[in-house]
């Protein structure tokens, strides 16, 4: 399968503009946004930060650990950090000296098959409290490596504050979104069980992904406690999709996370960037580094952007009739912050002063994992072929009231095999006996790990660092953000329950893991610049149109709420279809 | 993963730190190799031919790969550590480690041996099958919590025998006899799923909720 010309002869250049829209960024919010404009005839320039990429060349899909001799280990001189430096290491991270020796230094994610898209820290620093920031920049951006989890966003979530008093409502409730995951379900494909839960709402979904025998067993035994544990929702067309060229259906060969070279998987360049190319109206150019929005504060309108060519160093400045901010949360954010005169001393589209404030993600790391005796010694099926397995609905504060805190979490995991035996590590002793063991335990492993909404609190920011700069001289982002006594309640019992639902299913050998990982580690950053009908109080309305500047438009996680506990990725797509229809319309009267 | 579950002796913080590793369950924290080690190591695999050692001194080479044979030995189900190469796993990964990891583990093969020779009165290498089993079976007790050089040496030894033997071809393929990495059109799970009895696990099918 031939993917596209994926190189063009000659990046574009300042001249042909302008273009009716430039959108910054090509992951799910940039791909979505350049499909959906391209589609309906308007000419749109894609700037992605980092190189062009290949597919069928950089997704090694099937590799065996043993056909490359480092084990999938990362190459001498690449480092990609872990937990224990993200507690111990100052910021910036590949800057200490602890960090010299390496030549990149990754975010933890970076691994054999993702280093050439995570961004070396030594370029990207960060500073500020503790923050696993995870960044790609190539074509595709985090799609060509995330997890594919893909659960819809519902009312308990959208007027959380309406149920708990905390934070604010959206303004936008679920009938106003439902029919755009309706689409998004239709053009990129998703895998799931209708199972009419009302906190989490079904999707058109293609074929399910089927529960294995020891995940029935713990579906059975919670079930038992008023706990729904169902087939994974993923990302994934596990039927196919008829309207695009570069996908193929699901075979189930798991590995989806290096990228899924038949593109079943759900990743911007094939899904959606390739074919909005192919109508002619979408120029991508890579390598290209946005350092600020451009602004005529007499029209106070969004006039282009200023690019910093990647490997050059060349300052260039694209025009276009509206900008479309899609850079990730917090790249979007810092580019609003760095784009400021006179008039707008913090930052573009930041009357509010809420800019880079209500930063809100996922809080992780305690879970459990054990053995089910009844799948002890049974053959080994395919269980991580699938590109999910299984999830546990929210019970929190759904039609109860916890004590010790507001929201609520789920959990992803699984039972049965994967290629790596994990419960060798957890085995003890040696000999004839140990690999019988492992052998044994190894279809028999269960493992739930807790997935919890951060509340978007006003304190908890990023803001521009005012000495340190990246390798291109642009201002890096400075964290403030920790963990509050509400999730640090929560993680606590996400392990309690997490142990109490594997005893429940029978387990034995139960591992509870309470140490919450370092923030970011869910890659799920969200709120700083958040949609509201207030222009004192949010940034964006429901459309991601900033309040200050009517053409300049962000439609990443940047412009959540609230995170929820559901995974961002379908949201997100499903917020910026809604907006470029906005704007489709909006540009076919007129009004921009 | 405990901190203590790599050699001690000599090693800095900021190695011990590197050792630790993630709560996602990494283990063996060894280093990483260069092109060249990694061409080196594949000639050694294809040709099965005499190790070229790189960091390890023939003796030393000969007490790794009787270890790793005695933590991962061949059964009637599967071969073992040796068949799978696992001590030239270990000897071109320790080849490019820093001086510290390198002497953790010089000083934990001579503590292995210095217990060998305590309670058997010869090195490791030579030691008979039933005096292996009762001196790993002694310094392996207190593997979750090791404590001295030689339980510390045992559980580092214990995480690259693992890693080295279930990447490898025969762990994966003859050993654990893996289903996955392949084309299927559609995932068999537990047969409840479509309505039936399940005769793998005996859970009978039911009404969905």
């Amino acid at each position: 399968m031939h993917m596209h010309d994926l190189q063009p002869s000659a990046p574009v250049t300042p001249g042909k503009e302008p273009f009716d829209a430039i959108v910054v960024g090509s992951g799910a919010a940039g791909g979505m946004a350049a499909f959906q404009l391209a589609q309906a005839g308007i000419k749109v320039l894609l700037l992605e930060a980092g190189r062009m990429l290949d597919p069928q060349k950089e997704y090694k899909t099937m590799e065996w650990p043993y056909k490359d001799l480092r084990r999938h280990r990362l190459p001498v001189g690449e480092f990609a950090l872990q937990a224990a430096e993200y507690r111990t290491l100052d910021r910036p991270y590949g800057l200490t000296p602890e960090m010299q020796k390496y030549k990149k230094v990754m975010a933890y994610s970076g691994n054999h098959f993702t280093k050439d898209w995570i961004v070396n820290e030594k370029e990207h620093p960060i500073t500020g409290t503790p923050y696993a920031w995870v960044r790609a920049r190539v074509l595709g951006g985090k799609t060509n490596l995330w997890g594919r989890v893909s659960l819809r966003f519902s009312d308990l979530d959208l007027k959380a504050k309406s149920h708990d008093g905390f934070g604010e409502d959206w303004p936008i409730s679920y009938a106003d979104i439902s029919p755009y995951y309706d689409t998004v379900d239709t053009l990129l494909g998703i895998t799931g069980t209708k199972e009419g839960i009302p906190h989490l709402p079904d999707g058109l979904f293609q074929r399910p992904l089927k529960l294995n025998c020891g995940e029935v067993q713990v579906q059975r035994a919670i079930a038992k406690m008023g706990r729904k544990l169902i087939a994974g929702r993923a990302g994934v067309t596990t039927d196919g999709v008829l309207n695009n060229k570069y996908r193929a259906r699901c075979m189930g060969r798991g590995r989806c996370g290096r990228g899924c070279d038949l593109n079943a998987a759900f990743h911007s360049p094939a899904a959606l960037i390739f074919p909005a190319r192919d109508t002619g109206n979408l120029v991508v150019r890579t390598d290209s580094v946005v350092s600020e929005v451009l602004v005529d504060d007499r029209t106070n309108k969004a006039t282009g952007v200023r690019v910093i060519d990647k490997n050059t160093k060349e300052v260039m400045d694209f025009r276009g009739r509206i900008v479309i901010l899609a850079a990730s949360c917090l790249e979007s954010t810092r580019l609003l912050l760095n784009s400021k005169s006179a008039t707008r001393a913090n930052g573009t589209a930041n009357s509010s002063g809420v800019v880079g404030h209500y930063f809100c993600e996922h809080v992780m790391g305690p879970g459990a994992s054990g053995i089910l005796p009844s799948r002890v010694g049974t053959a080994p099926t395919n269980d991580d072929g699938r590109p999910q397995s299984t999830y546990i609905v929210r019970f929190r504060n759904v039609t109860d009231k916890h004590p010790d805190f507001i929201r609520g979490y789920g959990f992803q995991g699984a039972s049965g095999a994967a290629e790596f035996p994990a419960n060798a590590a957890e085995t003890p002793g040696f000999g004839a006996a140990f690999k019988k063991t492992v052998r044994a335990n190894y279809p028999a492993r269960v493992n739930y790990g807790g997935f919890g909404e951060v509340l978007a609190r006003k304190e908890n920011r990023v803001f521009l660092d005012p000495e340190v700069k990246d390798a291109w001289g642009i201002p890096v982002l400075k964290f403030d953000y920790t963990f509050s006594d509400n999730e640090k309640k929560m993680a606590a019992d996400m392990a309690d329950t997490a142990e109490e639902m594997l005893r429940a299913a029978g387990a034995t050998d139960i591992v509870v893991r309470r140490n919450i990982l370092t923030e970011g580690w869910s890659i799920h950053e969200m709120g700083t610049a958040r949609m509201g009908t207030d222009p004192k109080t949010s940034v964006t309305n429901s459309f991601g149109q900033t309040h200050d500047i009517r053409n300049l438009f962000v439609v990443d996680g940047s412009i959540f709420v609230s995170a929820s506990c559901q995974n961002p990725t379908w949201m997100i797509m499903a917020l910026c279809w809604r907006a470029m229809d906005y704007v489709k319309e909006q540009m076919r009267t007129g009004n921009l | 993963m405990n901190e203590m579950n790599d050699p001690g002796a000599g090693l800095s913080r900021r190695s011990l730190l590197k050792a630790v590793g993630t709560s996602v369950g990494t283990i063996a924290m060894l280093p990483v190799l260069s092109d060249e080690g990694v061409l080196a190591f594949e000639a050694l695999q294809r040709t099965k031919a005499a190790p070229k050692l790189k960091a390890l001194t023939p003796a030393q080479y000969a007490t790794v790969d009787a270890l790793t044979e005695a933590i991962i030995p061949t059964d009637a189900h599967s071969p073992g550590a040796r068949a799978a190469r696992v001590a030239d796993y270990i000897d071109l990964l320790l080849s490019e480690s820093d001086a510290a990891l390198q002497a953790a583990w010089t000083s934990g093969l001579a503590a292995l041996d210095a217990a060998a020779v305590a309670a058997h009165k010869v090195p490791f290498v030579k030691l008979q099958a039933a005096q292996v089993e009762a001196l790993l079976t002694a310094i392996s007790a207190n593997e979750a919590q090791p404590t001295t050089p030689v339980e510390q040496f045992f559980r580092s030894a214990k995480d690259a025998t693992i890693r080295g033997y279930y990447t490898s071809e025969i762990g994966i393929q003859q050993d654990l006899q893996y289903k996955g990495n392949q084309y299927l059109p559609e995932f068999v799970g537990c047969l409840t799923e479509d309505g039936k009895d399940c005769p793998h696990c005996g859970q009978k099918a039911q009404a969905k909720a």
